[in-house]
């Protein structure tokens, strides 16, 4: 059963709209959430993760999946590894060390 | 016109937000919003029926900080067809929003998402469908089993990594949706999980999908996959099995990139060769994103990247039924971007 024209973009605006509040609010919190947290010592097992070399996880997630880009701006590294983050599940200390491999 | 209006009011906002990227400090990582994505132009001839398929498939990003990540990507995708046979080229853009979710990267083992997202089952849907990743055109006969009914659910879903060492990473997502019929939200209910463990020693990773199908009639659906880039040759292997109450069946894939070939090498080592097998068989009549008829389908693909984001494509499969068997093959190009939609902050 298909939903009047009208009706169905109202309910796409809400919802857009809803999910923009959300991730506006989400965002703010968290980004000061952040900036408020004093830094705390990285266990064992982070510091394993942390040593693993942004090369490394680049080949073993990228390349898994598509034939890895030869050059990403700088000014979209950010953005672009947050989208690898979601898709390819990685963890933030792969987040981390991929950043400081292709935006050092 | 107002979703225009709603769209402006975003990206400034995601402008005032780029520079909250205080956990990255020691990096020149930006956080700009970006139109990313593939566009591409596939001659397909299917059982002696040209189609000419041009596809935008443009992906928008806006990350509201270093947490929160606004993501969309919606299909134009054409069909055109000689009219009446013989005649000119006629058809049409088919647009559709393919998802459309907010991602809240919570810590390091959880991501939250909200909104449309591509449902997790299995390889094809979430990671090779986009038209500059598919090594072949085509989906595989068994992509509808496990993506009913649009390949995306509306709800929520929670993803990430459980546990990583050096030898072994662990991954999952687990999801709800519920049923819309809102235009370009489209989804079934549905629930379901992926769990999967890779290993980086011998690049493999094996997988399996659960889903619990809500809407009438409620079924269970499953996959098991494999995906295997041997470190020593630049070949990629995938495979997936797939069961459902209308049918099962399979689709094994190795690409391999002629790097290693002696002669002319810096022409060879662009050129992927790949093949591809897959059979699917109906249970219960079928249907329901299963052929209702027992389908065999190998096939061989040559795609030759003239760069790193621009590459010509090119495959030849044979189907066989028990009604007909038939050649399809497409031709085209294929091309991916990324570009910044903002000047970077001083």
């Amino acid at each position: 059963m298909k939903m009047p024209q009208g009706r169905a973009r109202i309910h796409l605006t809400v919802l857009i709209t809803a999910i923009a509040a959300a991730a506006w609010i989400g965002g703010n919190v968290f980004a000061l959430t952040d900036t408020n947290r004093p830094p705390t010592a990285p266990s064992a097992a982070s510091q394993e993760i942390n040593s693993k070399s942004g090369e490394k996880v680049f080949m073993e997630n990228c390349a898994r999946c598509h034939k890895p880009p030869m050059v990403i701006s700088p000014r979209t590294t950010g953005t672009v590894v947050m989208h690898m983050r979601v898709r390819a599940k990685l963890s933030r200390q792969d987040e981390q060390a991929l950043l400081r491999y292709l935006a050092p | 016109m107002k979703i225009w209006l709603f769209a402006v009011c975003l990206l400034f906002s995601t402008m005032q937000l780029s520079g909250q990227d205080s956990d990255v400090g020691s990096t020149h990582a930006g956080y700009l919003p970006v139109l990313s994505g593939g566009a591409g132009y596939i001659y397909n001839v299917n059982g002696g029926t040209p189609t000419l398929s041009p596809a935008i498939n443009p992906v928008l990003l806006l990350p509201l900080g270093s947490h929160v990540l606004l993501e969309s990507r919606a299909e134009f995708v054409g069909e055109f067809q000689r009219r009446n046979g013989n005649g000119d080229y006629t058809g049409q853009i088919f647009p559709y929003v393919d998802y459309a979710q907010v991602d809240w990267l919570a810590n390091t083992h959880a991501i939250v998402v909200a909104g449309k997202y591509l449902t997790p089952f299995g390889l094809y849907d979430e990671r090779l469908q986009p038209i500059w990743i598919a090594t072949f055109q085509a989906p595989p006969l068994t992509y509808g089993i496990g993506t009913r009914t649009s390949g995306a659910g509306v709800g929520g879903e929670l993803r990430g990594v459980i546990a990583q060492t050096e030898n072994y990473s662990v991954q999952y997502a687990a999801y709800y949706s519920a049923h819309s019929n809102v235009e370009d939200l489209d989804a079934a209910r549905t629930t379901g999980f992926d769990a999967s463990i890779y290993f980086p020693a011998y690049r493999v990773e094996v997988g399996t999908s659960y889903q619990r199908f809500l809407d009438p009639r409620q079924i269970n659906n499953e996959a098991e996959y494999i995906s295997w880039q041997p470190p020593q040759i630049p070949l990629d292997v995938k495979a997936e099995a797939d069961q459902s109450y209308w049918g099962h069946g399979y689709w094994i894939q190795a690409g391999y990139m002629l790097s290693q070939v002696p002669v002319a090498n810096s022409f060879f080592k662009r050129m992927q060769l790949a093949g591809r097998m897959e059979q699917s068989f109906p249970d219960h009549g079928g249907g329901n994103g299963v052929p209702t008829l027992a389908t065999q389908r190998p096939g061989v693909a040559l795609n030759y990247y003239i760069k790193d984001d621009l590459r010509i494509v090119s495959s030849y499969e044979r189907q066989f039924t028990s009604a007909k068997d038939v050649n399809i093959w497409n031709v085209g190009f294929t091309y991916r971007f990324v570009w910044p939609l903002w000047p970077e902050r001083k």
